[in-house]
């Protein structure tokens, strides 16, 4: 039997997940080793394979496909632990980093702490040249400087550097001989440029992709190099594939030469998942969102894209390359509610976290939480959290929110703590909003797809508040992330700036500029295996009005050449969204282009899931008995019915209000909505 | 050693705080019954709108003045123009942007329509300047006017005599520029091409005005949009009283806030560098006087107006009287009528923080804002020094840049205004100031364009742009450091106006911390070395053969700088802000120079002969005009020094 795998390095989990050819899941959890995050790793493929009956060598052999998401990276750069990092820099500039785009966050905190840079000043060392804003030296390399600052860096023992030159991105010649006599003076250390990371206009956000990239190399690139090492060892015959933030997957090779593609790859294959489970049933237009205990993500899928950001940031400093848009709030089951000093309820963004956790757990938390909330009202069953294997008590909900919100606001227990839910979801709500109707997009639309944890509670709320029709919850929402990079295809991202205009169009110059990017994307996936028929390309381009600041990334027609009867059809692409995003547009204008990008995909083959058999059993075959819930529309508890989830099949419907129960979420099915289960087995609400 | 709380400070008395447990609970009537849960959820969807039409400004304007240095600021006001929600991406426009608007709506009162948009620039209308350039629409819903929802953007060009909004030379508002009273650009809905075209034919660089005004049209049409679906859903009676709760709201957080205040009248002085005509060191005095749950600041015995454009209108006034104390409550505070109602300001109408018309004003919401929040801060420094900070830079080193872009074949007007040698801000009691502050008008708000860009946009070359050592006020945190750059012009002459302040008279010190080094800026002739320096306002024309070089300032200081941890002094060593000299000399910390480590023994020796020695520190400097010597220290034989040049 063949297999394919998905590895998911978690803080406290290393997730496995296991799909054999015929679909079959099966799913294994190791303690994560810090130290060595590859001895997890091992002992869990040891661990597969003897549940296989195999020997190592033999189940590692009999997989066609290992994707391997990880939080080293991310880790390295939240932590600050990495190794000792150096940037060398034009003359004059030693201060980028530390200038940054001289913004800052809280205008009326006087005391609002500044985040250390990732390289302190002593190890920005100034490089003698200057290229011009065309690319054309005006101050040639001085090669003394870059020797000099070698020998600083040695007696330094820095064990990584970062080369970010000015326009590097018009004409990268000086970062490429820089990093020639750095090769000669340090052959250990490594070294990255900033030409080959990130080669886009604006030195800040460039300057910090790249130090971002060395900080986290050396880390990443040994460990990942030692698992393939023994991963091949062991008869495994295809690429190691690792996620990246922008969605897809890449090989250990690609991913040591662009380290930053490695950060924050985690929540990268949400979106991923939920597409996954979308598309099967033929919805491509979808709202991920992911409720955990902390913290609540949201991503937009339009057309079967989730939607990228070029804004992430970590600890203020720009990842600068396009991330899938994971739009994160401080909003989970162990969200504090409180009621601030002007007497207003908030809900977070502080949490309980595990621990104390909320006030149920009896772990000392002695805060109302959003999961003590959904106990008082009878979402949770206190006899069946978590399946079952966390005592949670429901008295201890109670208090608190009697305490801590009812009397000081003047109401029932159960009213604040439908007030709690409220709020909360409000806050979901407005999450959502920032991803959707502020960049022009109107979610009624979409379907929400809704991960592990707590969302399948809230998720018929959010709906009715955002006017969408449907929600999917996957049956398995442990194995979401995992499921999502299993379904990932291995993904490129190119870069090359040049400025033409709608007005002027060079095309020529773009044409030639988007065979150079294919052909390189294509010959590297080619040379993993991937058949000219399994790969695709996508244009992009970044625009603006003349003497914008900003731009807007709109898609450009992405077969054959580009004629001059796309470039109307260009302008109106921007002039369009312009409009849509931000409520005007300039027709009259020509528009600017600047950096010309590609992604190129290269698919791996479909799968087969398994489709369920329609049951003629009626949705009480499933119904394991009563209790009180309470529900808004009612404004009281009223005796709802408890399904088991694990008995709900595909051909059954249940009619809200009702609570579907399974080992670890539980489906809350408001009044007017209904509850059925698709044919891969997933549950579908239909939203009133 | 002097300890600075018992040297000069006042012990702050604290009063008694009646324990009164402020609440948006239900009051007992049924009309105005509040959910406390509606009332949460209406008072977050005011922010979000606010923050999207923000969003909207920043990213589709088409000049960097709004998109990168954010001198904006979006809000929703009530039928009464009452503010409800802002976003002030520039803090001076927080408190002031009411008074324009009770201006726009007296004007058209009765004639007030769905689809109207409503423009002004004109000071005397109670706008700030005639830079800021205001556009309002009264959003109805169900034919009832409920709000206002306006924009405030500080124009690349107004139509001044000389090619800047901010002509510091000025004399009067016509020299200003076009002046607009209130005036529609839309009625009913229908663009009144006319009145836009004459507009336009009034402004330099119409093209890039045309895209600022389109997106100040943008954010006031997306304000108005999630407006109304607001009162669609909730109903227009429901919001109306949602929105006299978030008054009350923010009014008893504030009020809370106040009170813990030490009630008292505190005083403090600050100076104006020069006026635009050449007059010098013009005194800014402030009275803060607190009093249970309120705030009034008193601008009176401040120098009369003066000939130039560096005075304040009415609206920059309240604003500036405001902020300092916006600056020492809670933020999370809503910044809206309940909250503002506590702050009340007044000056001499003839003074420089009051003018009087025809005055110019065109500089108001720089110089004179930030000289103004100085006085109150130090003021404040006897009230509630905990929660003050060293003084930050006023916009010294920014000047307005323009010519002819004649690269690649072109013959092409250009202009900007370049932030990116701005000065810093000051220390707090518990942290170091920032850099690139720029002034207390924007207090970071501003953010600076990347060198790739600018000389991609604008035909000039950014040869240095780097930290600036030891130009800070000292202290137990020290100031943000200021900015050292140098421009050089290319294919032609660049036009500099500076229009700044606060060189001479440099960012003070409080609790002890010193005042920063004021610096300045200057053009220098490559083939004869002549340096020829600027005070904060003038004109230079910086020739192809010449550079223009800026030292701004850092940020006032915080403390004693023998309580600052000598680690903490090393690491500012490392981080480039603090040379070996100055650690010695200023923090007593002595590095030996071989292993950059400290020499602990040394330090300590040197730390307590310093403390014996020197006079008893003061709650704030200087207490004296003109304190900077950054110039004088370095002029040389033929350099110059030119005040106010026109």
């Amino acid at each position: 039997m063949r297999h394919i795998m998905g590895v998911d390095i978690g803080g406290t989990f290393t997730d496995f997940s296991l799909i054999d050819d015929q679909g079959g899941i099966t799913l294994w959890k190791e303690a994560t080793t810090p130290a060595d995050p590859g001895v997890a790793v091992q002992r869990g493929l040891e661990a597969l394979a003897n549940a296989q009956g195999l020997g190592v060598d033999s189940f590692v052999g009999s997989l066609d496909l290992f994707v391997h998401g990880q939080t080293i990276a991310t880790n390295t750069v939240i932590q600050r632990n990495g190794p000792k990092t150096a940037l060398l820099c034009t003359e004059g500039f030693r201060d980028v980093l530390y200038f940054r785009d001289g913004f800052k966050p809280d205008r009326y905190n006087v005391s609002l702490p500044r985040s250390k840079d990732f390289i302190r000043r002593d190890l920005r060392l100034p490089l003698t040249e200057r290229m011009d804003y065309r690319g054309e030296p005006l101050i040639e390399l001085d090669e003394a400087s870059v020797r000099a600052a070698a020998r600083t860096l040695k007696e330094q023992s820095v064990e990584s550097i970062a080369v970010a030159l000015l326009w590097s991105i018009m004409n990268s010649s000086h970062e490429v001989r820089a990093k020639e006599i750095l090769a000669e003076e340090l052959p250990e250390v490594p070294v990255v440029l900033s030409s080959d990371v990130l080669p886009m206009i604006r030195e800040w956000e460039r300057t910090s992709s790249t130090v971002l990239s060395a900080y986290i190399l050396p880390r990443i690139s040994s460990y990942m190099i030692a698992l393939e090492k023994y991963l091949s060892e062991n008869g495994f015959g295809q690429n190691l594939l690792v996620m990246q933030l922008n969605g897809g997957t890449a090989t250990v090779k690609q991913i040591i030469e662009r380290p930053i593609y490695a950060l924050a790859s985690g929540p990268a294959a949400g979106p991923a998942a939920g597409l996954y489970c979308a598309e099967r049933v033929g919805v491509n237009n979808v709202i991920t969102i992911d409720m955990g205990g902390t913290s609540f993500d949201v991503c937009m899928v339009t057309d079967g894209e989730p939607a990228l950001t070029k804004d992430m940031r970590v600890h203020d400093n720009p990842v600068g390359v396009a991330a899938v848009d994971v739009h994160s709030i401080g909003a989970g089951g162990g969200s504090i509610a409180w009621i601030d000093k002007g007497g207003a309820l908030q809900v977070g963004p502080m949490s309980a976290g595990a621990e104390p956790g909320p006030a149920c757990y009896e772990l000392g938390g002695d805060r109302p939480t959003v999961t003590d909330a959904n106990v008082v009202l009878g979402y949770i069953n206190p006899e069946f959290f978590l399946g079952g294997r966390r005592d949670i008590n429901p008295d201890a909900s109670n208090r608190v929110i009697e305490e801590s919100i009812a009397k000081p606001l003047g109401l029932s227990v159960e009213q604040a703590a439908d007030g709690i839910f409220q709020i909360v979801n409000t806050n979901m709500v407005d999450a959502i909003r920032v991803v959707s109707v502020e960049k022009g997009i109107d979610p009624r639309g979409y379907s929400l797809v809704v991960g592990g944890g707590a969302g399948a509670i809230h998720a018929g709320a959010l709906g009715v508040e955002l006017g969408m029709k449907q929600a999917i919850i996957p049956r398995y929402g442990g194995v979401f992330c995992s499921y999502g990079m299993i379904a990932s295809d291995v993904r490129h991202d190119l870069i090359k700036a040049f400025a033409t205009n709608t007005s002027e169009f060079d095309l020529a110059r773009a044409n030639e500029i988007f065979a150079e990017l294919e052909a390189e994307a294509i010959a590297e996936l080619r040379a993993q295996g991937f058949a000219r028929s399994r790969i695709k390309i996508a244009r992009f381009a970044d625009a603006k009005y003349s003497n914008q600041i900003h731009e807007l990334t709109i898609p450009l027609p992405s077969k054959g050449k580009i004629k001059k009867s796309d470039i109307d059809n260009i302008a109106e692409a921007f002039h369009g969204l312009h409009e849509r995003m931000f409520s005007y547009c300039v027709r009259e204008s020509a528009v600017d282009l600047f950096h010309w990008r590609i992604t190129a995909e290269g698919r791996l083959p479909e799968r087969e899931t398994p489709i369920q058999k329609r049951t003629r059993k009626p949705a009480s075959e499933a119904q394991k008995g009563t209790r009180m819930v309470y529900f808004r529309a009612f404004k009281k508890y009223r005796r709802t019915k408890i399904y088991d989830g694990g008995k709900v099949r595909h051909g059954m419907t249940i009619e809200g209000p009702a609570v579907v129960e399974q080992e670890n979420s539980t489906i809350v099915v408001q009044p007017k909505h209904t509850l059925k289960v698709n044919r891969y087995d997933d549950f579908v609400l239909a939203i009133n | 050693m002097p300890n600075i709380s018992t040297v000069h400070a006042p012990k702050p008395q604290a009063k008694s705080i009646a324990k009164r447990r402020v609440s948006v609970r239900a009051r007992k009537s049924a009309k105005t019954a509040v959910d406390p849960i509606t009332f949460s959820v209406v008072l977050n969807r005011f922010n979000t709108i606010a923050n999207e039409m923000t969003l909207t400004m920043e990213k589709t304007s088409w000049t960097s003045i709004i998109a990168l240095a954010r001198d904006f600021s979006c809000a929703i006001y009530d039928a009464k123009a009452r503010q409800i929600c802002m976003m002030d991406a520039l803090p001076v426009h927080t408190n002031s942007m009411h008074v324009v608007l009770k201006e726009i709506a007296r004007v058209f009162e009765g004639d007030i329509h769905d689809g109207d948009v409503i423009v002004c620039n004109d000071a005397y209308s109670g706008n700030t300047h005639v830079g800021d350039f205001v556009t309002a629409c009264p959003v109805f819903h169900k034919g009832k006017h409920m709000f206002w929802s306006m924009t405030k953007g500080h124009q690349l060009d107004c139509g001044a005599f000389i090619p800047t909004s901010t002509p510091a030379a000025a004399k009067d508002v016509w020299q200003e520029g076009l002046q607009l009273p209130p005036i529609k650009f839309y009625e009913k809905g229908k663009r009144r091409d006319d009145v836009v075209r004459m507009y336009l034919a009034n402004v330099r660089w119409q093209e890039w005005l045309y895209g600022d005004l389109m997106a100040q049209l943008g954010s006031i049409w997306t304000g108005k949009r999630r407006l109304i679906e607001l009162a669609a859903h909730y109903g227009n009676d429901e919001v109306e009283r949602y929105i006299e709760a978030i008054f009350d709201y923010a009014d008893q957080r504030m009020a809370q806030e106040i009170r813990q205040m030490p009630d008292g009248d505190y005083e403090g002085t600050s100076w104006l560098d020069t006026d635009g005509q050449g007059g010098t060191d013009i005194p800014v005095n402030a009275r803060v006087s607190i009093r249970d749950d309120r705030v009034h600041v008193d601008f009176g015995g401040s120098a009369p107006q003066t000939p130039g454009a560096n005075n304040s209108s009415f609206g920059v006034m309240q604003a500036a009287a405001g902020i300092p104390i916006l600056c020492t409550i809670d933020p999370s505070i809503p910044h809206n009528d309940g909250c503002l109602r506590h702050i009340t300001a007044e000056a001499p109408l003839g003074s420089v923080c009051n003018a009087q018309y025809p005055a110019s004003t065109a500089l108001a919401t720089i110089g004179p804002d930030d000289t103004m929040q100085d006085a109150v801060y130090k003021a404040l420094a006897h009230a509630v020094p905990e929660r003050v900070t060293g003084g930050n830079g006023r916009v010294s080193c920014v000047p307005f840049f323009s010519g002819t872009d004649t690269r690649d074949g072109q013959d092409r007007s250009w202009g900007c205004m370049f932030f990116n040698g701005g000065p810093a801000g000051g220390a707090s009691s518990k942290e170091d100031g920032w850099p690139l502050l720029i002034t207390s008008a924007g207090m970071g708000g501003l953010k600076i364009l990347s060198v790739e860009m600018s000389e991609m946009l604008y035909p000039m070359r950014v040869d240095k742009q780097e930290i600036g050592a030891d130009s800070m006020g000292h202290g137990e945190h020290h100031g943000g450091p200021g900015v050292e750059i140098q421009i050089t012009p290319i294919g032609g002459p660049i036009e500099c106006h500076l229009f700044g302040d606060g060189t001479a008279n440099p960012p003070h010190g409080v609790m002890g911390g010193s005042v920063a080094i004021g610096g300045g800026s200057y053009k220098e002739n490559l083939e004869t070395g002549k340096r020829t320096y600027c005070s904060s306002k003038g004109r230079l024309m910086i020739e192809e053969n010449e550079i223009w070089v800026a030292h701004s300032s850092g940020g006032g200081g915080y403390g004693d700088p023998l309580q600052r941890h000598p680690e903490a002094v090393l690491e500012s060593i490392f981080e480039g802000l603090l040379t070996v000299e100055c650690a010695a000399e200023v923090y007593g910390v002595v590095i030996n120079k071989a292993t950059m480590t400290i020499d602990w023994k040394k330090t300590e020796a040197r730390r307590e002969r310093m403390a014996a020695e020197r006079d008893p520190l003061e709650v704030v400097v200087p207490t004296t005009p003109g304190a900077s010597d950054w110039v004088q220290k370095r002029l040389r034989d033929g350099d110059e020094y030119l005040i106010d040049p026109q």
